[in-house]
């Protein structure tokens, strides 16, 4: 056999390697001519990319979580501007929309994925912890950077509102405490709480600015300060015993001033004698109640400004969708509305000192003539200490304020089997996870055809906590409702078991109606009123639509705590705010 | 015909099939060739030219931004268009620093970029104006390492030029003035040191109980470059000396001293960028008085007469520190020539006479010395002469612009000792 390729050979070879390139050439002029038409036929279609999550890249509506006390006002706000119908050049129609938060939940949902572009805290406070967190966060991923500088989670804020933080009182008890001759302080406060046990006063939880102040004006009070509090004056065990002191002297945890207001609102005159609150609560009060007005008492050894900030989260982390250019224009437009003159006019007239410094707060028709608020005011500020120590202040409260007793009271009947139960059981986890000051004790009792108490108090420490977690895991629902049964089991284990000093309460969820029980709600009454020295506040949740609402109504009102509703959507975080008032 | 023939010619006509019809997908489709890859070849239908610019002018910038515009500028006959967008200059030097804008790499031209790539560089800032040349330097030293060479430049047809110029002064609320004028004889940053650290607060002072303890203001560094030069003037006043060192600023004594001066701020966390804005809007609660921009003060003094009790009163420091707010045009790849250039024209209108003019109405010192400060009815210098504005500033150190390595030690002290 020769080792030439005979003629033939040699042209089926030719024609062989001539194929391959031409197919090759073939496959490569496809892919560019296919490429083209693909692209047209998704653009014709108006398909456009999306983000990893969340919207697509030509969306144009902001969500703005914005903080309680200021979320239906801008909510108002929100509405005037989406009624504008303004358009992005593109043609999106821009919208807003608000997102009730509490703030401290604010900064730790902006960490990740937040489901929210915009953030609307009651203080800078707030800001300065994300950036805080957010650079401890980035560090940790990328290391330190040469310039230290502009590495923020949010772009530069804007204020549209300010109002300082007071100590709200019906004007009465503030002539009693020297109104408007003296100058009165937070300590004249504290000294008439302890000193006498039927003043009755309250600050929001520090998750919110105001209650965050009032707290820090009690350590620097505690410490013999009124600036440079650091973490080694805050937690002196002197400074704590004043601390606790007057914690115990507090009516009642929970929420914000606007909680405050409607219960105030509900229950009358005798609610409270005096509370935190920020000034715009004390005009809007009197602008809408008849009656003893509030006054607004500016601390004499300084206060707090709630100075409403409103900034563009600079989204865009790996798996999170970017804000896209019409947000961005949506966002821009909301904050030019927001600190026009015409809206400026319409933060005045209910109450908040507007951030354009054109408006006078006193001229002709402003909230701010009468003297129940003073524009001169407030003369100081107490020193806001580095985030750092503000977060020792956060995390040594647990260990200051009142300790808790708290029985969770849980409907485990049939009507609870499938997702009820499910969504139930993190629900009570949030709230034990929420509970964390080391005197604080839960117990846990559930409720079907009969009562069976799962865990007796127990104190909330790692232990404690995590048998908890195993009981809650372990509710199963069937049978009937024995609510009231429950209410009265958990009543007799906190009259026996629970301490006169501590908060002693009742959670109660049921998603049904009572017919089981062998105690009635009269006799549940009675029970209430013959042990009046020992209170023991019940809230109830009636969950879904099926739940008997009056009965839940009664039960609160007669054990002097609030009545919610819940659905399947908001379980979890009712159970985290109810976990705020211990 | 052989078989293999008719093979090799059935090929070819496929091929040229296949070909024939994919040119004409293309055609019909029109190709999905980027705009962006167009703007390389072909005249753009707008030139548009990003100002990234320092918070003290961009109200001016960005009036005299729309000004421009309305005159339908154009550049070889494409229309140009100037945008703004506002940004601390420490801010914006800690992006240049981190590249977060996206400048290209050492050797990368927008020819051999991907689609995405070129999309990443759509925002790209034509045009720089930070509070202080300095901030140039540090952004030009940090591209150096990166890519080997400046990317603003100090000398030929894109230098860096200043537009205007502001001064730090002292801004004290005219009650807390009087008090300080009298017991202490002016105000100096060693006379507010005294006041930071007296124990009994205003009254120790000879001052309203009311007041509580004496409060400065100053900017927050992590937010406005202010907050740095105002440490830096600090410094000069202390050592008495214009230049100061990495040394100085880590001498234990001055620390000390700084640690207490900063002690009196009431609350840095809350502090904006808009130091100012701040200082008007929570008055004398928040501080009795500050080393802050000139411009700003004035920007505010309205604001701050309609809103509080007590006017506000300037004063001039020994040792001086201001901003001359450079415009400084990006030499790099990132925008084109024409961008450049456009760039350039906006430049030459800041500093025409008339814009010149109406920056006096922002409380800013013109650059171009045809312009007086008192040239319209509308500057804030003559508006506010009775609050201690001086048009001619008196006899003073100017203090040196802080180096790298002093800007450095300055932050990072800060973040310690005083931020956390």
């Amino acid at each position: 056999m020769s080792n030439e390729l005979s003629a033939k050979q040699r042209t089926a070879l030719t024609i062989g390697v001539i194929g391959i390139v031409v197919v090759c050439l073939c496959v490569i002029v496809a892919a560019w001519a296919g490429q083209s038409v693909w692209d047209n036929l998704r653009a014709r279609s108006g398909v456009t990319s999306t983000g990893p999550s969340g919207w697509d890249s030509a969306a144009a509506e902001v969500t703005v979580a914005v903080s309680p006390g200021m979320a239906a006002t801008l909510a108002q706000l929100a509405e005037q501007f989406n009624a504008q119908a303004r358009k992005t050049p593109d043609g999106s129609l821009m919208l807003v929309r608000t997102l009730s938060v509490v703030p401290e939940n604010m900064v730790e949902q902006s960490l990740a994925n937040p489901p929210f572009q915009a953030i609307a805290p009651d203080s800078s406070l707030w800001l300065n912890q994300l950036d805080r967190r957010w650079v401890e966060k980035q560090n940790a991923v990328e290391g330190e950077t040469l310039i230290p500088i502009g590495n923020r989670r949010f772009g530069d804020p804007v204020r549209y509102a300010a109002s300082p933080v007071v100590i709200a009182a019906w004007e009465s008890v503030a002539r009693g405490l020297g109104w408007p001759e003296h100058d009165i302080g937070w300590k004249d406060i504290q000294q008439q709480a302890t000193a006498d046990a039927t003043f009755k006063w309250n600050h929001p939880s520090t998750g919110h600015a105001s209650g965050l102040l009032a707290t820090l004006a009690e350590f620097y009070a505690g410490a013999g300060l009124t600036r440079g509090l650091t973490e080694e004056a805050a937690t002196a065990q002197t400074t704590l015993d004043y601390v606790r002191a007057v914690e115990a002297t507090v009516r009642f945890y929970g929420e914000g001033e606007d909680v405050i207001v409607r219960r105030l609102a509900a229950e009358g005159r005798n609610f409270l004698d005096a509370f935190v609150a920020q000034e715009q609560v004390v005009i809007a009060w009197n602008q809408a109640q008849s009656g003893e007005r509030l006054v607004a008492i500016y601390p004499a050894e300084g206060t707090l400004w709630a100075d409403h900030p409103l900034a563009l989260l600079e989204l865009g982390m790996p798996g999170e969708a970017p804000i896209t250019d019409n947000q961005r224009r949506t966002y821009q437009a909301f904050v030019d509305y927001l600190i026009s003159a015409e809206v400026q006019k319409q933060l005045l007239g209910v109450g908040y000192r507007p951030a354009d410094l054109d408006v006078r707060l006193d001229g002709t028709g402003s909230p701010f003539t009468g003297d129940a608020v003073d524009w001169r005011q407030p003369q100081t500020t107490l020193q806001i200490p580095p985030a750092s120590v503000v977060e020792v202040v956060q995390n040594v409260w647990w260990y200051t304020k009142r300790p808790t007793n708290v029985y969770l009271v849980v409907d485990v009947s049939g009507s609870m089997q499938g997702s009820p139960i499910e969504l139930t059981r993190a629900a009570l986890h949030a709230f034990v996870d929420q509970i964390r000051g080391d005197r604080d004790q839960v117990g846990l009792i559930t409720f079907a055809s009969n009562v069976n108490l799962v865990r007796p108090l127990q104190p909330v420490s790692e232990a404690g906590r995590a048998e908890l977690h195993g009981a809650i895991d372990g509710l199963i629902a069937s049978g009937n409702t024995a609510l009231i049964d429950g209410v009265w089991t958990a009543h007799t284990e906190l009259a026996t078991n629970g301490n006169p000093e501590a908060i002693n309460a009742i959670v109660v969820m049921t998603d049904g109606r009572e017919n089981s029980s062998r105690q009635s709600l009269s006799s549940l009454q009675r029970r209430l009123q013959q042990t009046q020295d020992f209170p023991i506040v019940i809230f109830t949740i009636a969950f879904g639509s099926d739940a008997d609402e009056k009965l839940m109504q009664s039960m609160a009102e007669m054990g002097g705590g609030q009545y919610r509703r819940a659905d399947e959507t908001d379980i979890e975080d009712l159970y985290k705010i109810i976990s705020t008032y211990f | 015909m052989e078989r293999t023939r008719w093979i090799f010619i059935g090929i070819l006509v496929v091929v040229l099939l296949i070909i024939g019809v994919s040119v004409v997908a293309r055609i019909v489709t029109g190709g999905n060739a980027p705009a962006e890859a167009e703007l390389v070849l072909v005249a753009p239908d707008t030139i548009t030219v990003r100002v990234l610019t320092a918070l003290p002018v961009e109200p001016w910038v960005r009036d005299a931004a729309t000004a421009y515009n309305a005159t339908n500028p154009t550049l070889n006959g494409v229309p140009i268009k100037v945008e703004i967008t506002p940004m601390d200059g420490l801010t914006a030097l800690g992006r240049w620093d981190r590249n977060d804008f996206g400048a290209l790499e050492a050797g990368k031209t927008l020819e051999n970029l991907t689609e995405a790539e070129k999309a990443a560089l759509k925002n790209f800032p034509t045009v720089w104006i930070p509070d202080s040349r300095y901030l140039v330097e540090l952004a030009n030293a940090s591209y150096k390492e990166r890519l080997g060479r400046d990317v603003f430049l100090t000398d030929g047809e894109y230098r860096a030029r200043p537009i205007a110029i502001s001064l730090f002064t002292w801004g004290i609320y005219e009650s807390r003035a009087a008090v300080l004028e009298q017991n202490f004889g002016g105000v100096s940053w060693n006379i507010i040191h005294d006041a930071a650290v007296a124990r009994g607060g205003w009254p120790e002072l000879g001052g309203d109980p009311s007041w509580g303890f004496f409060k400065l203001v100053v900017p927050n560094p992590n937010k406005n470059a202010g907050g740095l030069t105002a440490m830096v003037a600090a410094a000069g006043e202390y050592y008495k000396r214009t230049d100061i060192s990495v040394a100085d600023f880590t001498d234990p004594q001055f620390q000390a001293w700084l640690r207490e001066l900063m002690g009196s701020v009431t609350d840095f966390s809350s502090a904006s960028a808009y130091t100012a804005e701040d200082f008007a809007l929570f008055g004398y609660s928040v501080g009795d008085g500050g080393q802050l921009l000139e411009s700003d003060l004035l920007q505010n003094m309205q604001g701050i007469l309609t809103r509080w009790d007590d006017p506000l009163k300037i004063y001039y420091p020994q040792y001086v520190t201001w901003f001359e707010f450079p415009f400084t045009i990006w030499v790099g790849p990132e925008t084109s020539a024409l961008e450049k250039n456009a760039a350039l024209e906006f430049q030459r209108f800041l500093l025409s006479e008339d814009q010149q003019k109406a920056a006096l109405a922002y409380g800013l010192r013109p650059t171009n010395p045809n312009v007086p400060l008192d040239a319209t009815a509308e500057s804030l210098f003559v508006k506010w002469k009775d609050r201690g504005v001086e048009l001619v500033v008196p006899r003073s150190d100017a203090m040196r612009n802080p180096d790298r390595e002093v800007l450095l030690a300055l932050l990072r002290w800060f973040q310690l000792n005083v931020a956390n």
